[in-house]
């Protein structure tokens, strides 16, 4: 018995390890970018700034400019929070989506430990089934490496499956969403500086301030507002960018979906996860 | 009626920003010759025009999902099935789990060992109702 695992042993890694390997380097490409993709659309709980956000901004303007003092400040902005919904619903749609994909593809899914149950074999109480402890440790160490390779197959076609089925209304999902911040959420940011501007137009042009420095400061004020929001238009560009990047990368493993094992794919799908990498660095530093 | 695309609201949510900013200029521009209520008509105006144009942009986020329905409940049927998939896979590491669990019970069992079988019992039932 012992000779036999010995020789086992020797030429075992001889055909199993390239299919390994194989099967490693294209899972890794998904798994990287499914998991870098997931990274980046949580940055949707950092963008700080919302519809319902814009609504009670607006709202407290408002009071301010027309000198509306209330011992409670009522705003109406459930159109607002209907849009937040929406825009709520998107995101956990594909981060779901991007993380279960990741999951699939993940390290630790095959990686089965058979070694307890070779363990529980070598008991001397089994009398004839029973294995010395050597051989109980060369059998869980095969069936471990043959598990994951068969079961590492499994996944692969479950991915392409998933893929196929999902690449179409991801994309009209990611696109849509896209729009969602970049024109709407991003477009109401456009409002706030129109509104902005022309509080602080209306103080300099009706000569309500007295002095020179509370002009000044005012100016100051202003141009510090801007900044904020300017800010905020940033990032949820940067944010919108990744999502389009998103989109190109789940395009390119539709695309190779049957050929998960090539080393060219598991390459371009890492420039797609690098570049979606930068953005996520660029949306940190922004939001610092 | 045909039905308003978002694209369109967001269209016309840029009419209203323009035409907003344009009865601002104008205020700045004639800012003398207007009289306090002519520039208060015409700000109180230029205010309503930019919150129409800003609910607007929230109506077409509104009209986005009409729009996605099918496609989100696409992907959300797809992740569940990705999310049973990762629990079968799981499950045949508590199958391995369960039968290495048995088998050490039984050898408990020969060995006529009651504190053993109690706790290798309870950590048997412990794996079958863990996740």
């Amino acid at each position: 018995m012992s000779h036999f695992i010995y020789t086992f042993g020797k030429i075992l890694p001889g055909f199993v390890f390239p299919l390994l390997l194989a099967s490693c380097v294209s899972l890794k490409g998904v798994r990287e970018f499914a998991e870098t993709a997931t990274a980046n659309v949580a940055h949707y709980n950092e963008l700080g700034y919302s519809f319902l956000d814009h609504c009670e901004d607006r709202c407290r303007v408002e009071a301010i400019r027309t000198l509306d003092i209330q011992l409670e400040l009522s705003c109406s902005c459930d159109l607002y929070s209907k849009a937040d919904s929406v825009t709520g619903i998107f995101y956990t749609t594909i981060y779901d989506y991007l993380k279960g994909l990741g999951e699939l593809a993940g390290k630790d899914l095959t990686s089965y430990q058979t070694d307890r149950v070779f363990e529980a074999l070598s008991a001397e109480q089994y009398g004839p089934v029973s294995i010395n402890e050597s051989e109980a440790g060369a059998y869980a160490a095969l069936s471990n490496l043959l598990s994951d390779v068969a079961l590492t197959g499994f996944r692969k076609k479950k991915i392409a499956q998933y893929l196929e089925e999902a690449n179409a209304p991801l994309q009209t999902l990611l696109g849509k969403f896209q729009m969602l911040i970049s024109k709407d959420l991003k477009g109401e940011l456009r409002f706030k500086k129109a509104r902005l501007y022309s509080q602080y137009k209306d103080m300099m042009m009706g000569r309500t301030l007295d002095s020179d420095f509370e002009n000044q400061s005012a100016v100051r004020t202003y141009y510090l507002s801007l900044k904020e929001i300017e800010k905020k238009e940033k990032l949820l560009d940067v944010y919108a960018k990744s999502l389009n990047e998103i989109a190109k990368g789940h395009q390119k493993l539709y695309d190779e979906r049957n050929q998960l094992s090539l080393k060219e794919l598991t390459q371009s799908l890492l420039g797609y996860s690098e570049e979606i990498q930068k953005l996520y660095q660029e949306f940190n530093q922004l939001n610092r | 009626m045909a039905k308003l695309t978002p694209e369109q609201v967001r269209t016309l949510s840029d009419q209203f920003y323009f035409l907003g900013m344009a009865i601002g200029e104008y205020r700045y521009t004639h800012w003398d010759d207007l009289s306090l209520e002519e520039n208060k008509e015409l700000s109180d105006s230029q205010y309503a025009i930019l919150k129409s144009g800003e609910d607007m942009l929230a109506f077409a986020a509104q009209l986005v999902m009409d729009e996605a329905q099918t496609s989100i409940q696409q992907i959300q049927g797809l992740t569940k099935e990705i999310q049973d998939t990762i629990k079968d896979l799981k499950n045949i590491q508590k199958a391995m789990d369960v039968a290495a669990g048995i088998l050490v019970l039984g050898a408990a069992i020969l060995e006529k060992n009651p504190e053993k079988i109690g706790s290798n019992l309870q950590g048997l039932l412990e794996l079958w109702k863990s996740d």
